[in-house]
């Protein structure tokens, strides 16, 4: 069944040229510079520290490494993060089975 | 995404937080919609985030239930203002009647000043202001329209072409621009014109009177030359006598021009000083050194930058010696006549006051003694001889004869 619900959506997603972040549920990521980040559609925070912000996504995590990191705001699905932002890493955890 | 001001109006506190579980925290807290921002992490298990303060009681049943402690660093924003002003209460007071008090008399009008008039006694405008509101100490919210003032204080003031009115802050500047009245002829009493000096009637233009004399009549000092009386003799009219008499005077005039002439001539040696102009002094710049001329001629030129009516107080000045030196000249007694005559003519257009002219010269003698020549030359001038003299109304015909 969730098979066929993701099909469904990749096919809609392609014919009618919608934002693969609406159809996904991935998050986008507006950065400016290293300075500023701002991560839409995240499902938590995992885990904070000066060097590193971890987040969950609907199937995987993502990992932000820098210097001074700040969280400026959090919302429920979004946050603006700021600092030296050094590198972003995604963990997937593949198509989710349970 | 935040709102600094509202965060500001409802009051925020930085908190540390202490707990192994603040992502836990963090999560929930959002979940809650309860806001936070500013979140950096400052220890191993500390953190230090910004919080509103209504917020903040929120936070604490979650705080419980993640096993965090929560410590308040720092208060900012209007409540915690408040309650500083409150303690302060009396400043706070002060300051708001201060503004209070400045509002109020600000809306009164302190000052009423008046210009443009010349004739118009300013005391009077500002009486006529006073009846139509404007006066020291009137509310300006009461006061008209001022286009309306400016109509009524016009009808109060039939001399004045035009009034304008400003209201500047507290000050009232009242405008006046006066209507310009014609000229009146000056009145004069009944008078005759009379011969102010010895002379030979050359031209008679009697305006108003009878005139007495006749051209190329000889009148004496005081002798009536157009009467202020005319009628008959059973019907007679005092009146002031107005024309214009002209008689030949005679004069000599002795001058004396010495032969040996002194003048002074450019040698075309020059010398600038230059100076700077600061304040109301002049301080000497270039050159230091001065070797000045010992008869010299100066001439300064200024160069003061202003603009708009405000002069710079800094400029230059620059001082031009040009030097001269004496030159004698001898001269003949014809040229020293000559000299002699353009002096006496002068001298003597001025004692025959203005209007007059030269009418015939003749050189009676000349003669050249202690390198002086000694000129004595005849002058008929052409000149108005009419003065007034008023009529004492007793004895209007005799005058001169009480």
């Amino acid at each position: 069944m969730k098979r066929w619900s993701r099909r469904l959506r990749q096919l809609a997603g392609g014919v009618l040229d919608l934002p693969q972040d609406v159809v996904l549920e991935v998050p986008r990521i507006t950065m400016i510079g290293h300075l500023q980040m701002y991560i839409e559609n995240h499902r938590g925070v995992l885990h904070f520290s000066e060097h590193e912000l971890r987040l969950l996504l609907t199937n995987g995590q993502m990992i932000v490494s820098g210097e001074q990191l700040v969280i400026r705001a959090i919302l429920p699905e979004e946050v603006l993060l700021e600092g030296r932002i050094g590198g972003v890493k995604f963990l997937e955890t593949g198509p989710q089975g349970s | 995404m935040r709102n600094g001001l509202k965060e500001w109006v409802d009051g925020h506190i930085t908190i540390t937080v202490r707990g192994k579980r603040f992502e836990r925290l963090l999560n929930m807290a959002v979940r809650d919609g309860i806001r936070i921002w500013n979140i950096r992490r400052v220890g191993a298990e500390v953190s230090r985030c910004d919080i509103l303060i209504r917020d903040y009681f929120r936070l604490r049943p979650l705080l419980k239930e993640t096993g965090c402690r929560s410590h308040v660093e720092n208060r900012d924003g209007l409540p915690f203002w408040l309650l500083r002003v409150r303690r302060r209460a009396g400043l706070a007071i002060g300051a708001v009647l201060f503004f209070i008090g400045l509002y109020m008399l600000s809306s009164f009008v302190w000052s009423v000043e008046v210009t443009g008039t010349k004739h118009i006694d300013p005391a009077r405008v500002i009486r006529a202001a006073d009846e139509i509101g404007i006066k020291q100490g009137a509310w300006k919210v009461k006061l008209k329209e001022p286009l309306l003032l400016q109509k009524e204080l016009l009808s109060l003031l039939p001399e004045a072409a035009w009034v304008g009115i400003d209201i500047q802050g507290t000050k009232v500047r009242l405008q006046v621009v006066e209507k310009e009245a014609p000229v009146k002829p000056l009145a004069t009493g009944p008078r005759h014109l009379v011969a102010k000096k010895r002379a030979v009637i050359h031209k008679i233009l009697p305006e108003v009177g009878k005139s007495q004399v006749t051209n190329n009549q000889l009148v004496e000092k005081g002798q009536v030359l157009i009467s202020g009386i005319i009628g008959n003799d059973t019907r007679q009219q005092a009146v002031s006598a107005r024309g214009k008499v002209q008689g030949e005077v005679w004069y000599v005039s002795n001058t004396s021009v010495p032969l040996k002439q002194t003048i002074y001539r450019l040698t075309g040696e020059k010398q600038e000083q230059q100076y700077l102009l600061v304040g109301s002094y002049a301080i000497q710049v270039w050159p230091f050194n001065k070797e000045l001329f010992s008869e010299a001629q100066t001439s300064e030129k200024r160069y003061v930058p202003s603009y708009a009516g405000y002069t710079s107080p800094v400029g230059w000045k620059t001082v031009e010696y040009a030097q001269i030196e004496p030159v004698t000249k001898q001269l003949s007694t014809e040229e020293a006549t000559e000299v002699a005559k353009k002096f006496a003519r002068a001298d003597i257009l001025q004692k025959a006051g203005k209007d007059a002219f030269i009418q015939d010269e003749k050189v009676l003698h000349v003669t050249a003694e202690n390198g002086k020549v000694y000129v004595s030359i005849h002058f008929s001038v052409i000149e108005e001889i009419a003065v007034e003299q008023p009529i004492v109304p007793q004895s209007p015909v005799n005058n001169g004869n009480p």
